[in-house]
């Protein structure tokens, strides 16, 4: 067990079903709803793994703050054996959710497809062991499952992570897929047929560079929720303050977790920029042409501390924070630059005494 | 709970707009088959009851009660269809039972409100919400709103509308709604009657006295004849345990000491749209098509396919806006609200669960797709009918006479319509009435504005010489009929409130231009007799005034009416003296005023030209001579301001009035050298605003203007620019053109060369020197 643990601390990232284990062990023993074909748990404690909670003794994270109306259609898009797609901006949890919701559900979140431009149909079909079919000619064994043949088989939860990047034609292998529920390999002459349960989660960004418009016919197969960007500060502000402080102690940065100050600061900085206005909406600001989104904010923290922690004494400063800030918003623009530098002096400089240092740090680094 | 038991009254306590418990309700009647059924309600409305449940009345209606005198006050009652109190009525006048409404009457409730508002201003601020109509529970709701928002937490629901529903809506078990009630209405008043007491003493009481009355109205019931258990009460369910004990009733002398203002109660049409909007209480609010949809698949015994019927609906919508969904997905929406539902252990989707389901099936994840469908299924456009003549006020008799004898009953509808309409006489017909049907539409209509009653919407139209036409868009909303209800207190007839308005208006006129304004109106609202009272307020008020703008204002609009009066059939004779008098005055004052800054300049401009156009357009009438007479001063005197001199030449020049030799001596000598540059320029800028052609034929002006210019100094130069450029600014590009022709002729330069370099574009040097100009003191201007 320890060896295994050790193991585990090597890498860099842990599944959710990992990471939660204890989590997701107290809600299956608690569980006293009613538990769906091929389900871990019933749908109310995945509800609560993602919400957060009680579990008996055990309290439960919220791994998804915000709206939990979207969290109750997302499962309930899943109980009715439907596909689930989740569409947002970038950095608004997409992934998160549907990795948690994979864990809770199936017990597994590593049956991912990862979609590039270059996902091909084999990826999301079946492929073969050309060495093997050289030698045998077509066997079950030559035969290389993709994870949504697997998950199929499994009765579990596949994943299609960044689905609308794959061009269209990739993206429609889905279509017979999600509608007859098998995939027939000609090949060997049978068909794998999906267990109750089967079920995949893709997620798609809306408002990027190189993302292919999904057909109506495969739009059709899914439940679509859009994930919207936090609805006001204190909810931005408390998922900002988790995930940073998370991923602080699990890279173990040696700054301490910044000051709910610098917190305020950054979220109100973005937030300013993603809606176009002051938080008091006496102002109009320009927006920048890339995306500012939540998960941003969080790098851009982490960033900053490790920056604290490389180079300075561990203690967060404006210039830290100046130099994250500066590389979010100017992304690759010249005219990301003039925003930025028009809302240090339009918005910024008048913010008040709190604000100067970080005004000044920001205003050299933008020269 | 103890006397109600050996009395044996039955209490039914409901919410106001519940089609569960409409039919809950029903079940409970039939049943128990009572002989009287007592009704939360004004009980002076209760004669109302049988226009009510008359065949041809359509919910949504409104009990409408409002105060005889001013300040007016209204109240309302809404009724859907689904109303428990609506289907108790009906059940009562279908199976010979008595309905009576039990509340407090409602000249009573409009005097405690009118007098708690009083005293609330008073305290405090006013209560923006407690403006118009109050719905009477409402103040119920806004103290306990916390506890409706922690029931709602503690049941795991996102508000209590949901909550609401999922446990009370779709509860289909028999008795299991009532019971329900009783105890949630015990315990609500538990957890906030003390807290009430203290902090809303006023609000406390006003309930407690309803209730007691209430009780009293039980009693008196029983008195009557009728066995005890064969009486049930519908009431609010925050009234419903308060109800059970009869013993604390209102005595005589304390009925005989309530306040009470003299009211009149009517019934009028309402329409859902109005019901979504309505702040407070009771369920349905939000939604009442979605509820009639309940109500109907609940009365047809299949609830169940309240969903099915729900997102088909909607679906249908969608197709018909050009928006393609299939069956499919329907049916998936179908299961994922039920599944929603199942989530919260409900046995039936709540109207959120399949606003979700729709969102995430139907608009592919966004709301903005199926918005304008979840509106019309969610709210609906129905509005209610009343049998003819049922209770109504004078005035509303007249405005549906009108609207019948002027053919504009189809127009009665919540969909806006437009009507174009054309005043001329319509040649085609034989009647007189059927050749002026469009003016006497227009009169109506705007008498109708001036009421302040909002039916007709008059949009400008795009031209404005065609005074024969006019477009109106035309939507009948409960506010209209509100608004006619209070108009009553103006007068019997819409003429005679529209006269009274009119007059009252003329009372608190003060200015010229208010009064010409009302001469419009009047002559607009075809109230001859006011318009000659409205001609007298002008001309006392022009009698004191010196303001050539205003009176040129008002001038000009009577000089409108005089010549499009005809079209309307009004007699405006009697406004043309009116005209000449005020057209002498701002003749007469035009010199006086013409000594004015700059910035005075410009109104008066406007004003010289409406004068100036009046004496062309009624040169018989008006006095033409005095006016030019006036103009030759104006444009001879040096002390007044420079432009408007400047303004005064351009009209004469281009009546004729002065030669041209006058003309050119008056240039030179205006555009002498050593002339300050703001009174040259300046009058230049104004003679330069009319009559353009005739400029620019005019070789020695520009001549003048060359040599002048040229004789300036260089600060006085930079002085001069602002004018000019003032000045030539609203030229257009071929006059600008044409002038740098005339210059190029006059500098010894080719013609066509010297327009190109001065309209063609800046020179790096040459925009350096216009940025230095912005160093210039404007300092003395």
């Amino acid at each position: 067990m320890s060896t295994e643990q050790e193991q585990l601390q090597d890498y860099m990232r842990l599944p959710a079903e990992i990471l939660y284990r204890e989590e997701l062990e107290a809600l299956r023993k608690e569980d006293n709803g009613n538990i769906p074909a091929g389900w871990q748990m019933s749908p109310r404690s995945v509800l609560t793994f993602i919400a957060g909670g009680k579990a008996g003794n055990t309290v439960i994270t919220p791994k998804y703050i915000g709206n939990t109306r979207l969290i109750e259609m997302a499962v309930a898009t899943l109980v009715t054996d439907r596909a689930l797609l989740l569409i947002g901006e970038p950095g608004t949890a997409k992934s998160w959710l549907s990795e948690n919701l994979a864990a809770a559900i199936y017990g597994n979140s590593g049956l991912v497809v990862q979609g590039t431009a270059g996902t091909s149909e084999e990826h999301v079909r079946y492929s073969w062991n050309y060495a093997m079919l050289l030698a045998n000619g077509p066997t079950p064994e030559a035969l290389v499952k993709s994870p949504i043949m697997r998950a199929m088989e499994d009765g579990g939860i596949a994943r299609f992570e960044e689905i609308s990047r794959c061009a269209s034609e990739v993206q429609d292998a889905l279509i017979s897929i999600l509608s007859e529920k098998t995939i027939s390999v000609p090949e060997l002459g049978k068909e794998a047929g999906a267990r109750k349960g089967f079920s995949i989660i893709a997620t798609a960004n809306t408002r990027d560079r190189g993302v292919n418009e999904m057909s109506a016919a495969l739009k059709r197969r899914f439940n679509i929720i859009v994930l919207p960007a936090p609805t006001d500060i204190e909810t931005e502000l408390s998922i900002v303050k988790k995930r940073v402080a998370e991923i602080a102690s699990s890279y173990n940065l040696g700054a301490s977790v910044p000051a709910d100050e610098a917190l305020l600061k950054v979220v109100t900085i973005f937030r300013e920029l993603r809606s176009g206005m002051t938080l008091d909406k006496k102002e109009k600001v320009k927006t920048p042409a890339g995306v500012i989104s939540t998960a941003e904010a969080i790098s851009l923290l982490t960033n900053s501390m490790a920056l604290a922690a490389s180079f300075g004494d561990g203690e967060l400063t404006e210039r830290d924070l100046a130099a994250g800030l500066q590389g979010a918003v100017v992304k690759d623009d010249d005219k990301d630059k003039l925003v930025w530098k028009e809302y240090l002096d339009n918005v910024m400089k008048k913010k008040g005494a709190e604000w100067r240092g970080l005004y000044q740090a920001c205003k050299e680094l933008n020269e | 709970m103890k006397a109600t038991a050996e009395a044996g009254v039955h209490i039914f306590g409901v919410r106001h707009l519940s089609p569960g418990g409409a039919k809950h309700l029903l079940e409970y009647l039939n049943e128990l088959q009572p002989t009287a059924v007592l009704i939360e309600g004004p009980s002076d409305a209760t004669d109302e009851i049988r226009h009510l449940t008359n065949r041809s009345t359509e919910p949504p209606v409104a009990i409408l009660a409002f105060t005889e005198e001013l300040p007016v006050r209204t109240a309302l009652w809404p009724l859907a269809v689904y109303s428990p109190e609506y289907q108790g009525m009906k059940w009562a006048s279908d199976h010979g039972a008595d309905a009576a409404f039990i509340d407090l009457p409602s000249s009573v409730i409009l005097s405690l409100q009118d007098a708690m508002r009083r005293e609330s201003i008073s305290v405090q601020e006013v209560k923006p919400e407690a403006d118009e109509a109050v719905e009477p529970s409402t103040e119920e709701v806004k103290e306990q709103e916390s506890v409706y928002s922690r029931i709602a937490r503690l049941a795991g629901e996102h508000d209590y509308d949901m909550y609401w529903e999922r446990n009370y809506e779709h509860n289909l078990s028999a008795g299991a709604y009532r019971a329900a009630i009783l105890s949630l209405s015990a315990g609500m008043r538990l957890l906030s009657e003390g807290r009430e007491q203290l902090e809303q003493p006023k609000e406390h009481a006003y309930n407690a006295l309803r209730e007691s009355y209430m009780r009293r109205q039980i009693l008196d019931k029983i008195a009557e004849g009728h066995a005890p258990d064969k009486i049930v009460v519908i009431c609010g369910a925050y009234h419903a345990s308060a109800l059970a004990d009869l013993s604390d009733a209102l005595s005589d002398k304390e009925l005989a000491g309530l306040p009470s203002r003299s009211t009149k109660l009517t019934l009028m049409p309402y329409s859902y749209y109005k019901l979504s909007t309505m702040s407070g209480y009771g369920a349905g609010n939000g939604a009442p098509h979605y509820f009639e949809m309940m109500w109907e698949t609940m009365d047809a015994g299949r609830p169940e396919e309240l969903a099915h019927l729900y997102l088909s609906t909607l679906a249908g919508y969608l197709r018909s806006s050009g928006t393609h969904r299939s069956t499919a997905e329907v049916i998936e929406a179908v299961r994922l609200a039920e599944s929603l539902a199942a989530l919260h252990g409900g046995s039936a989707p709540t109207l959120r669960d399949l606003r979700d389901a729709a969102q995430t099936l139907l608009g592919h994840g966004e709301l903005s797709v199926i918005a304008d469908a979840l509106a019309r299924v969610d709210v609906g456009t129905a509005i209610g009918q009343l049998a003819d003549g049922v209770s109504q006020t004078p005035i509303q008799d007249d405005l549906n006479r009108l609207l019948r004898r002027y053919k504009l009953e189809k127009y009665k509808s919540t969909v806006a319509s437009e009507l174009p309409l054309d005043l001329r006489e319509n040649r085609r017909v034989s009647s007189e009435e059927a050749a002026f049907l469009d003016l006497s539409r227009s009169i109506l209509f705007h008498r109708l504005r001036l009421l302040g009653i909002s039916f007709a919407k008059n949009r400008p139209s795009g031209q404005d010489a065609a005074t024969w036409a006019e477009y109106w868009i035309i939507q009948w909303t409960p506010e209209v009929e509100i608004q006619v209800v209070e108009s009553t207190l103006l007068g019997e007839t819409i003429e005679v409130a529209a006269a009274y308005v009119l007059r009252e208006k003329l009372q608190a006129c003060r200015s010229i231009a208010e009064a010409s304004a009302l001469i419009r109106i009047a002559c607009e609202c075809g109230l001859t007799a006011q318009m000659e009272e409205a001609s007298r307020v002008l001309q006392s008020l022009a009698v004191d005034s010196r303001d050539v703008v205003g009176i040129a204002a008002a001038a000009r609009e009577l000089a409108t009416i005089i010549g499009f009066g005809d079209i309307r059939k009004v007699d405006t004779v009697p406004l043309t003296p009116l005209l000449e008098e005020l057209f002498r005055r701002g003749c007469l004052f035009l010199l006086d005023a013409s000594g004015c800054n700059d910035e005075a300049a410009g109104q008066m401009i406007v004003a010289m030209n409406e004068l100036n156009g009046i004496s062309l357009d009624y040169s018989e009438t008006v006095d033409e001579p005095l006016w030019l007479q006036e103009l030759l001063h104006l444009s001879e005197q040096d002390n007044r301001n420079p432009r408007l001199s400047g303004f005064a030449c351009a009209i004469l020049m281009e009546r004729g009035a002065i030669s041209a030799d006058e003309v050119a001596s008056e240039v030179s000598r205006r555009l002498s050298p050593g002339i300050p540059a703001d009174l040259g320029a300046g009058w230049f800028e104004g003679l330069s605003m009319r009559n353009r052609y005739g400029l620019l034929s005019r070789m020695s002006l520009w001549e003048q203007l060359n040599d002048y210019i040229n004789a300036l100094e260089d600060d006085e130069f930079k002085r001069a620019l602002v004018f000019l450029r003032r000045a030539f600014s609203t030229f257009s590009p071929r006059e600008k053109t044409m002038i740098s022709e005339l210059l190029g002729e006059l500098w010894g330069v080719d013609t066509e060369q010297a327009a190109e370099i001065l309209t063609g574009e800046l020179k790096e040097d040459e925009a350096k020197m216009l940025d230095d100009l912005n160093d210039f003191d404007f300092g003395d201007f």
